[in-house]
């Protein structure tokens, strides 16, 4: 029986190479088709289509209470979290079913990884325990392979030089923008195929702004990044497509720089004009 | 369509002073032309002086729309239809200020020809300057009312006063062979034909930047667009 160390590589090696080696790598990681979501008996999200290409970043963006956090929550299945939640539609995760009974939403989170909105270490955790928690939670107790995925882990979040001497210091003793690094090397550590971003730098400086998104650009070329934002010019610099949402609906969707330079609806010209309402 | 109110009136203000600036350096630029070639045709020194004194308040009104398009794009940093109507407003200005500067050029050899008795190969300017200056006249037309069929327009005509270009200097030519003495003012002619040439480029540049200010398309060097 395989241990749960190797579970989980092969879990993520599977995921990361195409079925069959001669094929192409697939192009889409999401398929969002006709999702509705009803938080009790108001519509958030008003049958959206859209596809979320591989290795690129997509910014969702839009006012307040457009839908765009649940939407990106559809995509790992955490609106569910909400009482009182209802969909309809698919999501599919490179071709499959997200949302299929068959499917256990923890797995679906561990392959979507998700950093929010207010970094959120694990308070009691020191910085190492909170890079490995996922991994431990997976039954993962080799500590050669913790500890190559926690440096793995968090020299991706590029926060490995500033932190490797304090490993055992609580997470919470870090700056904000390195907690939210934190955060972000513990959503690495269980090697997800895609990362969600709930305004992953609304609450950070501009310095720790700017590293995360050079965190973002590094990180897309291994990973799928969807995040939500409600910085129009941190939309236009880290992102490859866009996607405008308004009163619940998809009002646009293209590459980054024709929505910011010519958006074909006006909805989405008003808004990022700042002529909105 | 109007434009609704930006949620930042600073914007808006900022937006509407850059764009009056912009007009109004289009209408001193056209009537410095507008002099320095009246000055030629009626042999009037006085208004050629005015033609080549009026480029100082070009060049000013050139500094401040790239000080105050700086400014927009430090302070507010627009987007889309805003972002194209600043950077568009930018490179108008820049035409524009070159476009003032070849008035100077008509005036300054206006000025040396009137030194000397009239030479009729004169009237071979004025097809010249009627296309040059109604080309000019569209193209600013066709920014103010954001019209894009009629900045594509504009383009094709720049290739017909090249051509006419081309005609006049070699009639001019053939005339400085056949009477030698009058070779200075052949000469300064040809400068003249030749700042009218340009006028036509610029109103052309300008016609291109219209298209990309209302339509977001670059209608420059088509033979490169599909491979950029």
């Amino acid at each position: 029986m395989a241990t749960p160390e190797q579970r989980v590589t092969e879990r993520v090696e599977g995921a990361a190479q195409p079925t069959a080696s001669s094929e192409p790598a697939p192009k889409l990681t999401f398929e969002a088709k006709n999702v509705s979501i009803w938080y009790g008996q108001k519509r958030a999200i008003d049958n959206v289509s859209l596809n979320i290409l591989s290795k690129a970043v997509t910014a969702i963006i839009g006012p307040s209470g457009c839908g765009k956090s649940t939407f990106l929550r559809a995509l790992n299945r955490m609106h569910e979290l909400t009482p009182k939640t209802r969909m309809e539609g698919t999501v599919l995760l490179h071709g499959e079913n997200l949302y299929s009974k068959t499917v256990d939403p923890a797995i679906v989170r561990r392959r979507v990884g998700m950093v929010f909105q207010k970094s959120n270490p694990f308070p009691t955790m020191t910085i190492g325990e909170n890079v490995v928690v996922g991994l431990r939670l997976n039954g993962v107790r080799n500590q050669k392979f913790l500890n190559e995925r926690l440096e793995k882990s968090l020299r991706m979040a590029a926060l490995w030089d500033e932190v490797k001497d304090d490993l055992h210091k609580p997470g919470t003793s870090l700056s904000g923008g390195q907690q939210q690094r934190l955060c972000i090397a513990r959503a690495l550590a269980v090697e997800p195929e895609v990362i969600l971003m709930d305004e992953p730098c609304s609450a950070l400086d501009p310095i720790a702004t700017a590293k995360i998104e050079e965190l973002i650009n590094e990180l897309k070329a291994q990973y799928t990044i969807v995040t939500v934002t409600h910085n129009m010019q941190q939309a236009g610099r880290i992102s490859d497509y866009t996607a405008f949402f308004y009163l619940g609906k998809l009002i646009e969707f293209g590459p980054t720089t024709a929505i910011f330079t010519n958006p074909t609806e006006r909805q989405t010209e008003d808004y990022i004009t700042g002529r909105f309402g | 369509m109007v434009t609704p109110k930006h949620i930042l009136g600073t914007f808006d203000e900022a937006l509407s002073a850059l764009r009056n600036n912009v007009l109004m350096m289009a209408g001193l630029t056209e009537r410095s032309l507008e002099r320095a070639m009246k000055g030629l045709f009626t042999r009037d020194d006085n208004l050629c002086v005015t033609a080549i004194a009026d480029d100082e308040e070009i060049d000013q009104l050139e500094m401040q729309i790239d000080k105050d398009g700086v400014a927009i794009l430090l302070r507010f940093q627009p987007v889309a239809s805003d972002l194209r109507r600043v950077v568009s407003a930018m490179k108008l200005s820049s035409n524009l200020e070159r476009l003032g500067d070849q008035a100077t050029n008509v005036a300054r050899r206006a000025r040396k020809l009137n030194q000397h008795p009239p030479l009729s190969e004169v009237d071979l300017i004025v097809p010249m300057r009627d296309k040059a200056m109604a080309m000019f006249k569209d193209s600013v037309d066709a920014y103010v009312r954001e019209d894009v069929e009629l900045a594509r327009a504009i383009v094709p005509r720049d290739q017909a006063l090249d051509e006419l270009n081309r005609v006049v200097s070699r009639k001019l030519i053939q005339r400085m062979s056949q009477e030698r003495d009058q070779l200075r003012g052949y000469l300064n002619l040809m400068f003249v034909a030749r700042a009218l040439e340009r006028v036509g480029d610029h109103a052309t540049n300008i016609a291109e930047d219209a298209v990309y200010a209302a339509a977001a398309e670059d209608i420059r060097h088509p033979s490169l667009t599909a491979s950029v």
